[in-house]
């Protein structure tokens, strides 16, 4: 918001303007602007309740999704049957960051430890147990 | 109807979803008859131990000079992209440790990387709220950098992770800051749908992670700064399938366990967590053993499932990555006691596509990949 009445016009902002630059060449301050009106609480108006409808429409809605999830519970088998689904998924699976695993072993599991050919010829011999970065 | 008897409305609707939920949890707790560890050493299962020498760090990629922020490897296995504070994704070699391709980024605030089901692209988001698809056969431009072939606009907010569709070269699904998922047309550059948003049962707070079921890939998960995870189906965008209650802090990381029907998710409240996608049901807490200064406490910044599941791997903001018994909720290793661990915070992780290594991430700028180097016993 302009400190002038007239801020509305072109030539009042010149003027301002201009008011402006002449303070700052004799070093003076300007008085502080007069402090702003509070802007009017809306909630009274359109926009209080557009947001009040809004939020009412997405707790509505989440009320049927909680109910929805609670009826689901009653015919849900316990944790048991999941504890005992994650058992049977693992069994019988190759684990190649296993001490012990199932078979069949795949050879490329290792090959990070092999000989190894770049695109420069250079060749390096890699061996379990240490870092060859 | 006045602004009264709405603000009653809505107080009413409030109390009513507080005792729906309070109702809810209790109804759940009594489903809770067993968690995955008691279940498991019930039924005579006993916990894995690794010797010292086991799992080896055998290659470290160097070349980074800032803080690596993502990685991802090709479903080829080999190769890895990785994100970086520097500005750059580079594409390794990760038999040989080499670089193939240095990308320069126009916005070098990058957060998230992923490579195309093909290994033909990449792609990549951060602060600059977009996502930028990389083709790795373009003709590099005078200055030897790669041009963008697409941008992906539309998140109000920063990228936190991408993930493309398996075997989906033209579709990729992104997480956002602006508590948003997007499934994008790459062809295109179009939305294809939007996940949470405006809708009712979406994310309250800023997405950090998602996580595509390879099984299904209609389905998704994402992890969220409101502290639950949430289900989506691709096919229906207007509401999350399931919401995923029980971490008291931001939900950082989110994968799939490989059988498609549950996934783990890591916090900042220093915990993993196992569920169950179908029923909900919160399966397993993986807690850090309680130490002596409480102050800081390290939070879960990625995980990663070995190809079994029987291991957890967990990457934590103080530079530990614990190797979890997914079975029997021990730790049976971590990989930050070993010489030549990361010496700064594990920012990600992740499992060649065949199990046999797994790459991490650090803010110490490099990556290193950790492989079984011990005596393997086949059964």
């Amino acid at each position: 918001m302009s400190m002038t009445s007239s801020s509305g016009s072109t030539a009042g902002r010149v003027e301002a303007g201009e008011a402006a630059r002449s303070d700052k060449q004799q070093q003076t301050t300007p008085p502080p602007p007069p402090p702003l009106p509070l802007p009017q609480a809306r909630t009274g108006g359109f926009l209080g309740r557009h947001r009040l409808s809004a939020a009412i429409t997405r707790l509505d809605q989440e009320i049927l999704s909680l109910q929805e999830e609670i009826n689901e519970l009653e015919t849900m088998d316990p944790s048991s049957a999941a504890c005992q689904e994650v058992l049977l998924s693992m069994e019988g699976k190759p684990e190649p960051l296993l001490p012990v695993t199932r078979g069949p072993e795949d050879v490329s599991w290792d090959r990070w430890f092999q000989r190894v050919r770049s695109s420069r010829g250079h060749k390096w011999w890699t061996h379990k147990g240490s870092d060859f970065s | 109807m006045s602004v009264a008897e709405l603000k009653e409305r809505h107080a009413a609707a409030t109390a009513t979803v507080n005792d729906l939920r309070e109702r809810l949890k209790q109804k759940r707790q009594l489903l809770l008859d067993t968690d995955v560890a008691s279940y498991a050493l019930s039924h005579g299962r006993t916990p894995i131990s690794f010797s010292s020498t086991d799992l080896v760090c055998c290659r470290t990629l160097r070349g980074h000079t800032g803080k690596v922020y993502s990685l991802d490897w090709t479903p080829e296995r080999n190769r890895i992209v990785s994100a970086s504070q520097d500005g750059r994704l580079i594409v390794w070699n990760a038999l040989t440790s080499q670089k193939t391709h240095a990308i320069k980024l126009h916005c070098a605030w990058v957060m998230t990387c992923a490579f195309a089901p093909s290994g033909q692209s990449v792609a990549c988001g951060g602060l600059d709220s977009a996502c930028s698809i990389f083709n790795l056969n373009s003709q590099v431009d005078r200055d030897g950098n790669i041009p963008i072939s697409r941008i992906l606009t539309g998140h109000k907010g920063y990228v936190s992770s991408c993930q493309y569709v398996p075997d989906q070269e033209t579709r990729l699904i992104t997480s956002s800051g602006d508590q948003t998922c997007v499934l994008w047309d790459i062809t295109t550059g179009q939305r294809i749908s939007v996940f949470g948003g405006d809708f009712p049962s979406g994310h309250t707070a800023d997405v950090l992670s998602l996580s595509i079921n390879s099984a299904n890939s209609n389905m998704f998960v994402s992890g969220s700064c409101d502290a639950t995870a949430r289900l989506w189906d691709i096919r229906i965008a207007s509401r999350a399938v399931r919401t995923y209650h029980g971490h008291e802090g931001d939900v950082n990381t989110v994968k799939f366990f490989p059988d498609g029907q549950r996934f783990g998710t890591g916090s900042d409240d220093t915990t993993c967590r196992l569920f169950d996608m179908r029923t909900g049901h919160q399966l397993q807490v993986y807690s850090r053993p309680h130490e002596n200064n409480d102050n800081d406490v390290p939070t879960v910044t990625s995980i990663a499932f070995s190809i079994s599941g029987r291991l957890l791997f967990a990457g934590y903001s103080n530079g530990d990555c614990y190797v979890w018994d997914t079975l029997v909720a021990e730790v049976a290793f971590n990989l930050g006691t070993l010489q030549n661990s990361h010496e700064g915070r594990i920012s990600c992780l992740g499992l060649s596509s065949d199990g046999s290594a797994l790459c991490t991430g650090s803010w110490d700028k490099n990556l290193r990949i950790w492989a079984f180097g011990g005596h393997r016993m086949v059964i």
